[in-house]
């Protein structure tokens, strides 16, 4: 792991690089201990840091509470603002209400995978925040192969859905189980693919790397690769079920899905891990495409892993946002978006990326071409994204948004036949 | 290789669905995602109000077509009220007409916000769009409060006029929720209608020609989406709605979108008339007084008027006695669910829950 | 200005011009046809270039201890008038009447409706059952002599004292 000089101190109580604390806790067991006991403890004590500091307080206050205040203030009303101050103790009180609930199994069900589907569901939601860097030294597990880590792990979690969809004996059950997968398939490909631009550009799997790759040249990924930000996003929201994309449990067409059957604790784990992945995608992609702790040179200033935290819940916003403006598409218009607009277009951005790549290391030209790279894939984005649906058929045309008017009754009104006029 | 074949399987929406608005029932038979075969099933609301109706006097019956469509009282009251004035003759002063034009379009405004709101979140907005109507709607339902003294069922149409005189503060709340109701209109416009999922989601689903919808008796927004010019305001002018200047909006081709605009139409056109109706409202008595126990000569009427749904038609038979012997009425979103089987089959289940929203429906009518 | 109303000598009129000897009687409401030829006469009706009748504005029975109505409140669009017609039956055991959904489609549910509530079966319907009540309801609600029917709901909060209950509904083991 590269070191990190520009930390002024080491010392244990300087908060802006928290993997100085466990350091020394560390170090302190490997004094008193067994050899193992350092090498057992230190994930532990980078899964529980996550999780205390960062993850189950997001998930409770930003996930839970924020968002249904967000939500609630773009819908003209209050949002839960009761229990405690603001509020804000409206998470625990609903895990209370949760985990009193009666967990109710069918009685067709079937009732093991019913019952490890939401296991299913939880643990890769831990797994996770394994290869998510908070900062320079603060990384659970910096494996080189962390994006591929990343996408793995979450492929998973459509497992525990279908699971959980199957297992209900209930036709809308079926109908979101089927749904998921079919989403799955369809989103991950143009998601790998996507991802891959951003691997070739940078070199390295790694996540820390790749958030070095951005400090050193001084710009974010995102402007190098929009259209790869975009698939990852649109991807990332289908396959977290966020609004516009929510076919899987939507509520207005198939009451709720895979989660129709479940009831108390059980649901309560779904749609808590539901928040939990949505965090985590919203902390990848502030990672790959928004610099991940870095923020031109403030890091040395500000806490790295508060720069993190900032830009996953400015990233989850945009979940947020979405999910409280838009309807939600078609099944088959989901479809179609992903094979026939996003799978085209990050091959083709691929194709781009290598080209850029392979002549800015033959032609060896320095690191301010990225600039360059940047205003001429932007530009590239906007053409493609609007001549590859110029190139599908789709044409903008304005369709009439306002009714035509009449002033006299009669039988059909031909086009062409309207009387009326507003004021 | 053998062929892959799917099964088609039963699966019922409703009576306990998050879309169907009520407890109504569609038994869809679906391949997949595609509706081969759509039945309604419904009755689980029936309380048999004609029955009801023909052992109580004229009087006590307007309560009971307050509870037929919960969502526009003010419109039932109107056309039952009409055919028992029709049926023994009773001449309204044009106060009490003019008050029930401002009512009738006020329930309009209100059930077209219940209905926009509705049908946006059956295509998928995540309540937000069905939200803003409320809050709209909650403004409409101050001023029936105010009115009427009840904001739901409101009870406020008298045979021969209505309940209550507009109380003094009527007039400016009323001006005060018109100044704003056009902006909410431009803004739910803004949201909805010019939205790409939103037209995606809507345009071309459930295609009603004109042909088909003139047989199969719709009306309301349903007939005028398809493009047929018809509306009973203007077609057989009640409480004097030849003296207000409005439009018809009419739709392109007949689908789920047009059916929206046209309802987002209606509520511009129905502020106008209301300005209208406010700006003219003439003094006198808003009532005529007839005997409480009513006895209409022998005989029917037929009385109609354009609810928010449609043509919303009281049949009322009388033989001389003090209650009705015959009480029908003619409820819009029933007769407009008669194409639901030729709007879903062929569609996706999402699509299906679509075209039921843009239908409208409010189960208290469809059972009765 | 404002819908034209005939009177059933109007229509009356018309409907013999188009099809003779499909009227029984008309008075000032309402013309009333003959259960015979009463397709073939809503037909001719709705196809005749004067009378227009495209819309079926409503459909319902009535009954009058004697016989039972059923009432036609049909309409033309473009030209702006409205009739009504009217079928008598006289058979309270077995009343029949021919069904008008193959003229126009919105009878579908009302007919149905008719048939839940008064027992007049629309012959020609291409499904005609209870809509609103279930299968084997006793007695037809809206007749006025539903209370005296064998079945029907007698005095105070008891159950239906008819045999048909509803069933349980048959249980299937889902596989």
């Amino acid at each position: 792991m590269s070191g990190a000089p520009f930390l002024a101190t080491e010392h244990w109580w300087d908060l802006r690089d928290l993997s100085n604390i466990s350091r020394e806790i560390l170090e302190f067991l490997d004094r008193v201990g067994p050899d193992w006991l350092a090498y057992v403890v230190s994930p532990l004590i980078g899964f529980v840091a996550a999780f205390l500091l960062f993850v189950l307080p997001s998930q409770l206050f930003v996930g839970v509470y924020g968002e249904r205040r967000l939500i609630g203030r773009m819908q003209s009303r209050l949002g839960p603002n009761r229990v405690g101050k603001f509020g804000l103790l409206q998470p625990i009180a609903d895990a209370i209400k949760l985990i009193q609930k009666e967990a109710i199994t069918p009685r067709g069900a079937d009732k093991w995978v019913m019952w490890t589907a939401p296991v299913v569901f939880v643990a890769p939601a831990v797994l996770v925040w394994a290869v998510i860097p908070f900062g320079p030294n603060m990384v659970i597990a910096d494996i080189p192969v962390g994006l591929v880590y990343f996408l793995a792990i979450t492929a998973l979690p459509v497992l525990a859905a279908f699971m959980a969809g199957w297992s209900g004996n209930n036709k809308y059950s079926l109908f979101g189980a089927m749904r998921v997968v079919a989403m799955a398939i369809s989103y991950e490909v143009a998601l790998v693919l996507g991802l891959l631009g951003v691997v070739l550009f940078t070199s390295t799997m790694s996540l820390q790397a790749i958030v070095e790759w951005q400090r050193e040249h001084d710009i974010w990924l995102v402007f190098l690769q929009p259209l790869a930000f975009v698939i990852y996003f649109i991807s990332a929201s289908a396959e977290l079920n966020r609004t516009p994309t929510d076919i899987a449990e939507a509520e207005s067409e198939i009451v709720a899905g895979y989660l129709t059957e479940y009831s108390g604790m059980k649901w309560g784990l779904f749609y808590g891990m539901d928040i939990g992945y949505a965090l985590a995608a919203a902390a990848f992609g502030s990672t790959v495409f928004l610099g991940g702790w870095s923020l031109f040179g403030l890091e040395e200033w500000v806490p790295p892993w508060l720069i993190l935290v900032a830009k996953t819940h400015l990233f989850y916003f945009v979940f947020i946002w979405t999910r409280g403006t838009l309807p939600r598409l078609r099944i088959d218009q989901l479809m179609a978006l992903a094979w026939k607009y996003m799978l085209p277009l990050a091959a083709i951005n691929l194709l781009v990326v290598a080209a850029e790549r392979l002549w800015w290391h033959e032609a060896g030209l320095g690191d301010g071409i990225v600039y360059l790279f940047a205003a001429a894939n932007i530009a590239l984005a906007l053409l493609l994204v609007v001549g590859w649906a110029r190139v599908l058929g789709y044409r903008p045309e304005r369709v009439p948004t306002r009714p035509r008017l009449v002033k006299h009754v009669g039988g059909y009104v031909a086009p062409g036949a309207e009387t009326g006029g507003g004021r | 290789m053998t062929e892959i074949r799917s099964e088609p399987f039963v699966v019922n929406i409703g009576p306990q669905h998050p879309s169907t608005h009520g407890v109504f029932r569609v038994k869809v038979t679906v391949d997949g995602e595609r509706i081969v075969d759509a039945e309604m099933v419904m009755g689980y609301l029936h309380r048999s109000i004609e029955k009801l109706a023909e052992e109580r006097t004229y009087t006590q019956n307007i309560p009971f077509t307050d509870r037929t469509d919960y969502l526009s009282s003010m419109s039932n009251n109107l056309g039952y009220c009409l055919a028992v004035e029709k049926l023994a003759g009773i001449e309204v002063p044009p106060r009490g007409n003019a008050i029930r034009v401002i009512m009738a379009e006020l329930q309009r405004l209100a059930s077209h916000c219940m209905a926009i709101g509705a049908f946006a979140n059956d295509t998928g907005a995540w309540q937000t769009p069905v939200m803003w109507t409320f809050r709209e709607r909650e403004k409409i339902l101050d001023l029936f409060e105010m009115t009427s003294g009840a904001r739901l069922t409101c009870n406020y149409m008298r045979i021969g006029g209505v309940a209550f005189d507009l109380p003094k503060e009527f007039e400016p709340a009323c001006r005060k929720l018109l100044a704003t109701f056009p902006s909410f209109i431009d803004e739910l416009h803004g949201l909805l209608s010019e939205n790409e999922i939103f037209i995606a989601r809507t345009r071309g689903i459930a295609v009603i020609t004109p042909e088909q919808a003139i047989n199969a008796s719709l009306s309301g927004p349903m007939l005028r989406g398809s493009g047929v010019a018809w509306d009973i305001r203007k077609a057989d002018p009640y409480c004097g709605y030849e003296q207000y200047d409005f439009d018809i909006p009419v739709g392109y081709n007949g689908d789920s979108y047009d059916r929206f605009i046209v309802r987002l139409e209606e509520m511009r056109q129905s502020v106008r008339i209301i300005e209208q109706a406010l700006d003219g409202l003439p003094g006198g008595p808003y009532r005529t007084e007839v005997p409480l126990a009513l006895r209409p000569p022998k005989g029917e009427a037929y009385a109609r008027v354009e609810g928010p749904r449609g043509e919303l038609g009281y049949y009322v038979v009388s033989d001389g006695g003090p209650a009705p012997f015959r009480f029908h009425i003619r409820p819009p979103s029933f007769i407009n669910l008669s194409l639901l089987k030729e709007m879903t089959v062929g569609g996706t289940v999402a699509d299906a829950i679509v075209a039921l929203g843009s239908v409208d429906i409010v189960v208290g009518e469809i059972d009765r | 200005m404002g819908t034209q109303w005939w009177t059933g000598h109007q229509l009356a009129e018309l409907a013999e011009r188009l099809v003779p000897g499909s009227v029984a009687r008309a008075d000032e409401v309402a013309a009333y046809l003959k259960p015979e030829s009463l397709v073939e006469t809503m037909r001719a009706l709705r196809d005749s270039e004067e009378g227009d009748f495209v819309y079926l504005a409503n459909l319902c029975a009535a009954d009058y201890w004697t016989r039972f109505e059923v009432v036609y409140h049909i309409m033309s669009l473009e030209k702006n008038h409205l009739a009504v017609a009217k079928v008598e039956v006289f058979d309270r055991e077995n009343p029949v009447v021919p069904s008008v959904v193959p003229v126009w489609y919105g009878a579908w549910m009302q007919e149905c409706e008719a048939y839940d509530l008064f027992g007049i079966r629309f012959e020609g319907h291409p499904k005609l059952y209870r809509i609103f009540l279930w299968d084997g309801f006793p007695g037809w609600p809206l007749r006025k002599d539903w209370l005296s029917m064998p079945g029907g709901l007698q005095p105070g909060l008891n159950e239906f004292s008819g045999t048909a209950r509803r069933e349980p509904p048959p249980v299937r083991v889902v596989e």
